[in-house]
């Protein structure tokens, strides 16, 4: 890629960013400010003798451990973040390529000599690299309000110090982890991503509905003609197997991303964006 | 002269509606070319088809390449302004200028914030804070940073006062127009538009009815205000249009020659405006 063609590319990331802004950065952060908000009130209904003996034990059970090996304990406390990074990605997805229709702006990004295809692409980097990285730098940036927190109150009651640091070193561990998880799980669920691209290229109104809509017309028609469930099935166990994108350690990591499954499921996405790319040239139906 | 526009029997239909109807299209280099026509005649159907944003039939090329395969690559020569507000209105004035910088290979930043500077658009507000004038001017000053052969416009001053108007005219004749550029606007406000055309085209139900250069219109076209006892002898010439004007009657003839003409009373080219209504009412009435 040319330095040109480079600048072009971050400049199509910059641009979802900014526009889909309360998605990758407002809902992450209010997320985190309401975990702050609800831990300053749990440690208020706390006394002075048990905020030490939790930090105590928690000092214990952190120090000297690699950070690796505890970093899944913290995974759970990002839980709540993929759950609202997976739901912010699905509403982006579903209207980003309507939105710009309804509003007039396609006219604008195709006044521009990008291709369709580049345009699609950053959509897609969007989502599977870009925004887990705003949602990673908000939990960083909560867990070290938190470390600040803890070390105060550490240090105003003489509490060991040194396993609050394995504890934040264990906690920074598990945002690789996190991150990681995402990337995984974008790829995992790229049918979905390409499907939910083709309906929002595709719909004049409602594209979940449209999306959603035919789906399960799709699975309706599947049992009616043939009496089998396949499809239905085969979306089930691909989108609840959460075993297939959650990363608990980095050895199995390899074995995640290369695999059949992995495989039939990016090229069938890949079928889809292409179909969203196609839909996108014109502007005029 | 070379021509950035060939278009043959375009048609595009959407349902039962013939948006265009077999339109055959000649822009030479360098051309101011005016395209005319009623609400719903088939204007932005035909400048979108130019741009690569409307999937038409028939033979097309423009800037030598085919807008409908090769879009992006087109765009580096062509910029567009539509008759609606297009610029994302979430983005404020210096992020679309930062965005035009980094996707635009020919566009130049300098140009774009001297051209900003004379106007009153404030660089850290959003686009959806602007008033509709300045939208258009943030767009002209855009465009007009970015070396292209061809700039479309659609009814780029629809919505604005008088003063805007003017305004955006005489910087894109002053400052984007070199006699190499080609122009192709599309627009109502005939009357405005008529003395920087070169190159008039009327269009009406999806069909091409007048293709003329602004230069030949005289050798084809005259009016004449006849007086009454002149009209049956006008009446036999076939005029394309006659409307009645305090007792006379002023008709507009068509390649009729102004040797014949010149006893009816006294000659003159019609105005674009008068011109275009004459057409209009030619086509409707068959």
């Amino acid at each position: 890629m040319d330095k040109f063609a480079a600048i072009q590319f971050y400049a199509l990331l910059k641009r979802e960013i900014l526009e889909h802004r309360n998605l990758f950065i407002g809902a992450p952060a209010v997320l985190a400010l309401l975990i702050l908000v609800a831990s300053i009130w749990v440690a208020s209904q706390l006394d002075q003798a048990e905020i030490v003996s939790t930090m105590e034990y928690l000092a214990v059970l952190f120090d000297g451990l690699s950070p690796f090996d505890m970093a899944p304990f913290f995974m759970i406390v990002s839980v709540p973040f993929i759950m609202t990074l997976y739901v912010c990605c699905l509403i982006y997805l579903v209207n980003t390529l309507f939105q710009e229709r309804k509003d007039m702006s396609v006219l604008f990004w195709q006044s521009m000599p990008v291709s369709n295809f580049k345009t699609v692409l950053s959509k897609i980097v969007t989502v599977v690299v870009v925004a887990p990285i705003f949602y990673i730098a908000i939990i960083f940036a909560l867990y070290l309000v938190g470390m600040i927190w803890l070390t105060v109150l550490g240090l105003t009651n003489d509490v060991d110090l040194v396993g609050i640091g394995w504890m934040f070193l264990a906690a920074v561990a598990s945002l690789f982890l996190i991150y990681l998880s995402a990337v995984i799980a974008s790829l995992w669920l790229f049918p979905t991503v390409g499907w939910l691209l083709l309906f929002s290229a595709f719909a004049r109104k409602t594209p979940l509905l449209w999306a959603g809509g035919v789906f399960i017309l799709l699975g309706f028609l599947e049992s009616f003609i043939f009496g089998s469930e396949y499809l239905a099935n085969w979306a089930q166990s691909r989108s609840t197997n959460l075993n297939q994108y959650l990363i608990f350690d980095f050895s199995n990591v390899v074995d995640k991303l290369f695999n059949y499954d992995m495989l039939f499921g990016i090229v069938l996405g890949s079928i889809l964006v292409t179909g969203a790319v196609y839909m996108r040239r014109f502007t005029d139906w | 002269m070379t021509n950035i526009v060939e278009a043959r029997a375009l048609e595009k239909s959407y349902g039962n509606f013939k948006a265009l109807d077999g339109v055959d299209l000649t822009i030479a280099t360098g051309a101011i070319s005016g395209l005319i026509g009623p609400n719903g005649a088939g204007k932005t159907t035909t400048l979108k088809s130019l741009i690569g944003l409307c999937d038409v039939e028939g033979e097309l090329m423009v800037a030598g390449r085919d807008p409908r395969v090769a879009r992006h690559k087109l765009m580096e020569d062509v910029c567009f302004i539509a008759d609606v507000g297009i610029l994302p209105k979430w983005l404020n004035v210096s992020q679309v200028i930062d965005y035009v910088d980094a996707v635009h290979p020919r566009f130049d930043r300098r140009k774009a914030e001297k051209f900003l500077s004379t106007t009153e658009i404030p660089k850290n507000k959003r686009i959806k804070h602007l008033s509709k004038g300045m939208v258009t001017q943030l767009h002209l000053a855009l465009v007009m940073s970015i070396e292209v052969q061809l700039l479309v416009l659609d009814e780029p001053t629809l919505g604005l006062d008088i003063i805007y108007r003017k305004e955006f005219y005489d910087r894109l004749l002053n400052d984007f127009y070199d006699g190499n550029r080609t122009i192709i606007i599309s627009t109502h406000q005939v009357e405005e538009i008529e003395t920087l055309l070169s190159h008039l085209i009327f269009i009406n139900k999806g069909k091409i009815v007048l293709d003329a250069l602004m230069t030949d219109l005289e050798n084809t076209y005259t009016e004449v205000l006849v007086a009454a006892d002149k009209f049956q002898q006008a009446d036999a010439l076939n005029p394309i249009h006659i409307r009645e004007l305090l007792g006379k009657k002023s008709y507009t003839f068509e390649a009729v020659a102004r040797a014949q003409l010149e006893a009816l009373g006294e000659l003159h080219t019609p105005s674009v405006a008068d011109l275009f209504v004459a057409k209009m009412k030619e086509d409707r009435h068959g």
